[in-house]
């Protein structure tokens, strides 16, 4: 509404004492009625956030219901850091050496009584909600409806790196041979649809760290590993609420 | 003055043998070794083993280990299964006289990270 501010400068202030009851009880109203939008608001959100956190195992297949829904859970306590997974990814994958798909990372343990560094082997997470593919001008990447597996579509990279700076984990590198980005792909198309059950990476290692599998299918025994109580299972930064379908325990 | 000879010859030849032993122990054992065979970065301290746990030469050589560094890593058996079957290092690393070869594998377990630290390579890391 139009206030005239000429007008407004001429009028003068009745003083809060000289207001009605009538005039305070709607201002009150007006208020509270603020109020209680904003309340309801968190409120609503609070039971959603419930939700998030304590969704049932159905629930989790109901809202990424993939089949197969590829993942791998890594036992890293077994992790001797030789890299033949590293290097059958190079092999399976053509992956130069100035990039990886998949890499070990050393954790120093300086107070360690039984050893003094851990090993971890990281790759891309195929997130349930990737940041990746939010941020891809040209759909280049894209998380495939089937199975899960956050792909590459090569000739619609433009090479802008937004997918690189997005992912927390480190992920993804550019590759000057197919002159767009490259990261795990779960062996899809080296392997995957070739025949073979298992990942490069998953095959090559020889300490049964690399547990590759499928979520949506409860004999599995990543869905097993995952879903037992009794074994503390992980993800790497959950503060980025990707929801990664790459789980790390030990033992 | 022939006992004070005498006894000169006596004290020095304590000396001697008393050296002998202080240098045994300190400046003679090997650098640590890195086993690349069957997988990278393996590595056994002789520091440890002789100085930490006080162990003498016989102990391992040559029953369970040639003095030739490397050595072991030639045979077609040296690995975990030999290991866990009291073979190599598995002759003391089984659970009783020392820890058991089957547990906390990254202390023995450095890695290409910890081989490629040892020497020098630059940014630690095989083709990164």
């Amino acid at each position: 509404m139009k206030i005239d501010k000429k007008q407004l400068d001429k009028l003068n202030n009745e003083g809060v004492e000289n207001l009605s009851v009538e005039e305070r009880r709607n201002f009150l109203k007006m208020g509270l009625m603020v109020t209680g939008v904003f309340a309801g608001g968190t409120l609503l959100s609070a039971t959603s956030a419930i939700d998030k956190v304590y969704a049932s195992a159905n629930q989790f297949a109901e809202k990424y219901p993939y089949k197969p829904h590829y993942s791998m859970i890594l036992h890293i306590d077994r992790c001797i850091d030789c890299e033949k997974c590293k290097a059958a990814c190079v092999k399976t994958n053509n992956v130069p050496s100035y990039g990886f798909r998949t890499t070990v990372l050393e954790r120093p343990i300086p107070d360690g009584i039984d050893q003094k560094r851990e090993f971890l082997p990281v790759l891309c997470n195929h997130c349930n909600v990737p940041q990746c593919t939010r941020v891809c001008p040209t759909k280049a990447t894209y998380k495939d409806q089937q199975n899960g597996i956050v792909m590459m579509n090569t000739s619609k990279c433009i090479g802008c790196l937004s997918c690189q700076l997005a992912c927390p984990y480190n992920a993804r590198y550019f590759n000057e041979e197919k002159w767009a980005v490259d990261k795990c792909n779960f062996c899809f198309d080296t392997r995957l649809t070739k025949g073979e059950d298992l990942t490069a990476c998953a095959a090559a290692c020889p300490a049964g760290v690399r547990i590759f599998g499928d979520l949506s299918k409860p004999s599995d025994r990543v869905y097993r590993e995952v879903h037992t109580v009794s074994r503390t299972v992980w993800v790497l930064r959950p503060e980025a609420a990707t929801k990664p379908n790459v789980f790390y325990t030990r033992g | 003055m022939k006992r004070i000879g005498l006894l000169t010859i006596i004290a020095l030849a304590a000396l001697l043998v008393f050296n002998i032993g202080m240098v045994m122990a300190e400046d003679d054992i090997p650098d640590d070794i890195i086993f690349t065979e069957p997988v990278v970065g393996v590595v056994f301290s002789h520091d440890a083993h002789v100085n930490g746990a006080g162990m003498d030469c016989e102990s391992c050589h040559d029953d369970i280990f040639q003095m030739e560094a490397l050595s072991a890593q030639q045979e077609t058996d040296f690995n975990m299964l030999s290991l866990s079957e009291g073979r190599y290092c598995g002759a003391c690393h089984d659970g009783e006289m020392a820890f058991d070869a089957n547990t906390r594998c990254a202390s023995c377990h450095i890695g290409v990270i910890g081989y490629n630290r040892a020497n020098g390579v630059d940014g630690e890391h095989g083709g990164e």
